[in-house]
């Protein structure tokens, strides 16, 4: 989040704090794009996807108090969105290993992007186990260093970084397989 | 596929916005919540926990006090049965004495008669 960004959502955190509900619409116009994004592409599923980033948000509303800053919401917002993916994840095993078409939700509206590329990478990713996946979308997504991920995630430093260097080797290894098998 | 695999993955999990419908879905709910107001049932725990606690002191008193009232009400039986015994021994004791009298009155010479 940009200093700017960051500065309002201080500001519209103290008036959501004081019960002002438009304030909290901001807050959560401010984050829903990364709340919504982890959880789909945690998930894969749009519908749940949307059920569980709403869920985080009604907690959001019933913790705001705990809230200390901007910096902290942000925080907050991305370890109980991927702690709840997590969860979910456990619970129903299946969602973990979707089929390659399931993932197309998840594809960004990304400008000058290859949109082909774009989606063959975030099937792969949706391919990866849960950590890994979560760790890796903190740091393309969420653009985090390591650090900034191991304390999301509850994870040593060390971790984080051996996740990221499987995840993308892994990543590197099966794009040339699906591009080879694309021919 | 690009050399730099990086900037494809920044670029391909770029964040996508669920929308402003998600936005007007998720502060339904907040209001939907607040109107249930979350602090009333926590409340209103509260409350039943302490009522049922008030209600078992009060039982236990209740029972103290019952179990006082009998035991008080069966030291007052035992005193009155004890009182009775006594008053019953006493008027038996003159009543032997007044008949004694009476006997003696009716009978002065049996006592002086040879034999008697």
């Amino acid at each position: 989040m940009s200093e700017e960004a960051s500065c309002h959502s201080e500001e519209w955190l103290t008036r959501a704090l004081a019960g002002d509900a438009a304030a909290f619409g901001m807050l959560v116009r401010m984050h829903q794009r990364s709340v919504y994004s982890l959880a789909l592409r945690m998930v894969s599923d749009r519908q749940k996807a949307e059920d569980l980033a709403q869920e985080v948000f009604l907690q959001l509303h019933r913790n705001l108090t705990t809230i200390e800053s901007g910096a902290h919401l942000a925080f907050w917002l991305r370890k109980v969105t991927l702690n709840r993916s997590i969860d979910r994840l456990r619970r129903e095993p299946k969602l973990e290993a979707i089929p390659l078409e399931a993932a197309e939700g998840v594809v960004s509206e990304a400008t000058g992007a290859d949109p082909l590329l774009t989606r063959r990478l975030n099937t792969l990713v949706a391919q990866l186990p849960a950590a890994p996946r979560a760790v890796l979308l903190l740091r393309y997504q969420e653009d985090l260093d390591p650090t900034e991920i191991a304390r999301t995630l509850g994870m040593s430093l060390n971790t984080v970084k051996s996740h990221l260097k499987r995840s993308l080797s892994l990543l590197r290894e099966r794009f040339g397989d699906t591009a080879r098998s694309s021919i | 596929m690009s050399n730099d695999l990086d900037d494809d993955l920044r670029a391909a999990l770029r964040p996508v916005d669920p929308g402003e419908k998600f936005t007007q879905s998720v502060l339904a709910r907040v209001a939907e919540e607040s109107t249930r107001s979350p602090r009333g049932p926590r409340l209103h725990t509260t409350t039943l926990r302490w009522a049922s606690v008030a209600l078992s002191i009060s039982l236990v008193i209740g029972i103290l006090v019952a179990h006082q009232w009998q035991v008080r009400r069966t030291q007052r039986g035992l005193e009155a049965r004890k009182e009775l015994i006594q008053a019953l021994q006493l008027t038996g004791e003159k009543l032997d004495l007044a008949y004694r009298v009476v006997n003696d009155e009716e009978h002065p010479e049996r006592g002086g008669e040879p034999g008697a």
